[in-house]
């Protein structure tokens, strides 16, 4: 009978003292954390983890849902292209083997009626497309909070890094370069502002559309 | 009278900027200008003749809501009618906005339809549609 609770042979072997030497470097980590009273700043960035990735899905999306408008807007535009250049090469045809019944018969007439007809659904497409462009703007907002909290938990680190390197380390090694550019980057930006809401839902502080913005604008008598 | 109208529209994304311009376009309003931020605005709004402020809030160096109260301070300017144009959507904002004298506020993203809306609402309240 074969045994099932064997250990498969690829496994590695762990030394019996391993976890508990990942054990006390992670209580001396804690330990030098609370020391150094860190533990609030770096709860504070392991917070706003969840955020970024949120905001990183948004973008995502976003870009996504841009991408799969202008694709259907231009496979739309197309279509209507294609349509308007068969029907051209009817009318010439028509044109062609007798004029005056194109014209008497109104197949010109009719003609020129489609052609005003499809560059107007045509523009319309153009019109979407361009406003499907909007994406740059509002991901560009979001792409430069996570940059900032990117940058704020690389500085941190580097404080981690600082104050507890060796002595020596400390004054004879280089100075991390993320550290002289962590506080140009962090000021670039502006925290005060929230930017684009990721996500309404649950959120009674933010508007989920223009008619909200209406409705409270009608609330305060504009 | 309505097409003759020359706007400012504000917003540090030259994307955004040029969709608003080209909206406008559509809309028969052919005259606009353009800035990326409040300080540049200001400038532009003191050394020229504009009748319609369309500015985004999220900007470096001057942001909307400075840039509303430099206008709205300025006896010159104050009578601009400023329509904000922002993805901000945190009703204090938009409370503050009103409060602090813009003449309408859009979240993005929008339509062009309420783009439109917006300008005729405010440019009939003001006698000048």
């Amino acid at each position: 009978m074969q045994n099932t609770h064997s250990t498969p042979a690829a496994s590695p072997v762990v030394p019996p003292d391993v976890h508990q030497t990942i054990g006390l470097l992670t209580r001396q980590l804690h330990d030098a954390l609370n020391g150094l009273g860190m533990t609030d700043r770096v709860k504070g960035l392991a917070g706003e983890i969840p955020d970024a990735k949120n905001r990183l899905t948004y973008i995502a999306r976003l870009t996504g849902e841009a991408a799969e408008k202008v694709l259907n807007r231009v496979d739309q535009a197309k279509a209507q292209q294609d349509a308007l250049a068969q029907e051209a090469r009817r009318i010439e045809a028509l044109i062609i083997a007798d004029p005056v019944a194109a014209v008497a018969k109104g197949h010109v007439m009719n003609f020129v009626g489609d052609v005003e007809h499809s560059t107007h659904q045509v523009d319309q497409l153009l019109t979407d497309i361009m406003m499907a462009q909007d994406f740059h703007d509002l991901t560009g907002q979001v792409i430069a909070k996570v940059v900032n909290l990117a940058a704020n938990i690389e500085d941190q680190l580097v404080q981690l890094l600082i104050q507890t390197a060796p002595v020596e380390t400390a004054i004879k090694g280089p100075a991390p370069a993320a550290a002289l550019v962590v506080p140009v980057l962090a000021a670039d930006y502006q925290p005060s502002l929230a930017g684009p809401v990721i996500d309404p839902t649950g959120n009674p502080d933010v508007v989920s559309g223009q008619s909200e913005v209406d409705d409270l604008l009608a609330s305060l008598g504009f | 009278m309505a097409n003759e109208l020359r706007f400012l529209v504000v917003d540090d994304f030259s994307t955004m900027r040029r969709i608003v311009r080209n909206l406008l376009k559509e809309s028969g309003y052919t005259e606009a200008d353009e800035a990326e931020d409040g300080v540049v605005a200001l400038q532009k709004l003191r050394n020229g003749n504009f009748d319609f402020v369309m500015s985004d809030i999220n900007m470096p160096n001057m942001n909307g809501f400075q840039l509303l109260n430099e206008i709205k301070k300025d006896d010159k300017l104050k009578h601009i009618p400023v329509l904000m144009v922002t993805a901000e959507a945190r009703k204090e904002d938009i409370v503050l906005a009103a409060q602090s004298g813009a003449a309408g506020y859009i979240v993005k993203p929008f339509t062009k339809a309420t783009l439109e809306d917006k300008i005729s609402l405010i440019l009939t309240k003001l006698g000048l549609k």
